[in-house]
């Protein structure tokens, strides 16, 4: 076991690195971690972003970043925070402009406006919002490689199944647009009329299939993208990383590795403190388990720290774990 | 004389385009709305119920099709019956 360091000289393209889990086991510290260690050890300019709704870069960077957009925390690490909340209401204002410029409208019928605003309230748009985020940075292409924090569990893989879904309907309805639009051009050609202006409504569909197509792309190149799934030595967080293993192959991604976190050192067991030696004893136990279950995945060990990782100085300690000298067990 | 025999070929252009092609044009007209309403269901299926999507990528298409929606519901929500076989 050599640590992400080994994955990042394997696989030289990588684009885009994606740490997944359980809450509260450590992704946002490890994304952190390895976004500080790719800027600043590294010097690649390096993009954070956490799509948790819970998210505390704010917490591990020891500055305001929430709705700041692109910050940068140190040299070439930039750091995004999202206020999906403030995305979509800024979405749904340019909706209703662009209806009224359309249209030379004063009001937005009545009908219309409570569409949008009650498709404004639906607990999908967050994960719209946020995942239409991800893309925009991504697309952009601004950096050389860009870490994500996606929410727990559950949550985090539907927001990569969504790339297919999403590709899919886009594929379909950009199907049934071009349909029509040869309906349209042999009836013109028929009455023998001028050829047809541009479809904006096929235009916006091809944006959004260029840009959706784009990132589906790449998340599911393994040379281009790293799943890598956080977990600690407990029961709970074993049976979820099962879980998470089989949806994985479900969508037919390839997990790039574990990460071990929040591990006492095993000389923990003759602690004087016998919480902390029973600590100790069960993580042990856990742990054989864990290289039985996951022998093959796991990438890195990081020990459990005397303080919270916070601020640049225990997240370049973090990263020493995680990418270059995992803890061996 | 030349805007005489202008308007003979236009009118005849336009007898010969009445009696070979206006039918066959109103029946890919027709079509083309099918496929309109058929595409405004996918898009925006969860203002009549049908949720299909999360709506934030109908929400960026909202804009061009409302001109259609009127249109739509009335077809969508519309009475059928064995005319309905005959005329489409």
């Amino acid at each position: 076991m050599r640590g992400l360091g080994e994955y990042l000289d394997k696989f030289k393209e990588t684009k885009m690195i994606i740490f997944a889990g359980k809450g509260g086991l450590g992704k946002t510290t490890c994304s952190a971690a390895l976004a500080y260690y790719l800027a600043v050890k590294k010097g690649k300019k390096t993009l954070c972003f956490s799509t948790d709704p819970q998210a505390s870069l704010s917490d591990i960077f020891e500055r305001d970043l929430f709705g700041k957009g692109e910050v940068e925390v140190a040299p070439n690490l930039y750091v995004v925070e999202i206020d999906a909340d403030k995305r979509i209401r800024d979405y749904i204002e340019d909706v209703k402009r662009k209806i009224k410029e359309m249209y030379k409208m004063e009001e937005i019928p009545q009908e219309i406006e409570s569409y949008i605003e009650t498709s404004a309230v639906e607990p999908a748009m967050y994960e719209s919002a946020t995942y239409d985020a991800m893309v925009e940075y991504l697309v952009s292409g601004k950096y050389d490689y860009y870490i994500f924090d996606m929410p727990p569990f559950g949550h985090g893989v539907r927001m990569i199944a969504m790339a297919e879904v999403l590709s899919a309907w886009v594929e379909k309805i950009t199907e049934a647009r071009e349909k029509a639009r040869e309906y349209d051009e042999i009836a013109a050609r028929l009455r023998g009329g001028s050829p047809l202006s541009e479809d904006a409504i096929l235009k916006e569909l091809y944006d959004i299939r260029s840009r959706l197509s784009y990132f589906r792309d790449i998340m599911l190149d393994r040379n281009k993208t790293g799943f890598f799934m956080v977990m600690t030595p407990e029961n709970m967080s074993i049976l979820d990383t099962e879980k998470a293993l089989k949806m994985f192959n479900e969508l037919g991604l390839t997990l790039s590795g574990i990460v071990v976190n929040q591990v006492l050192p095993p000389e923990m067991i003759n602690n004087p403190s016998p919480l902390i030696a029973r600590r100790a004893e069960v993580q042990q136990k856990y742990l054989s388990v864990i290289k039985d279950k996951f022998g093959k995945y796991i990438v890195s060990v990081i020990p459990m720290f005397d303080r919270e990782p916070k601020g640049l100085k225990m997240l370049e300690k973090v990263a020493s774990y995680l990418v270059e000298n995992p803890l061996q067990i | 004389m030349v805007g005489f025999l202008g308007k003979i070929k236009d009118t005849l252009k336009e007898i010969t385009y009445g009696m070979a092609l206006h039918s066959q044009v109103t029946g890919i007209l027709k079509t083309r709305m099918y496929i309109e309403h058929l595409f405004t269901l996918m898009v925006l299926g969860d203002m009549l119920g049908f949720p299909v999507l999360p709506p934030y990528y109908s929400l960026r298409l909202l804009p061009y099709a409302i001109p259609n929606v009127q249109k739509w519901k009335h077809r969508f929500y519309r009475e059928r019956d064995f005319t309905d076989i005959i005329y489409g």
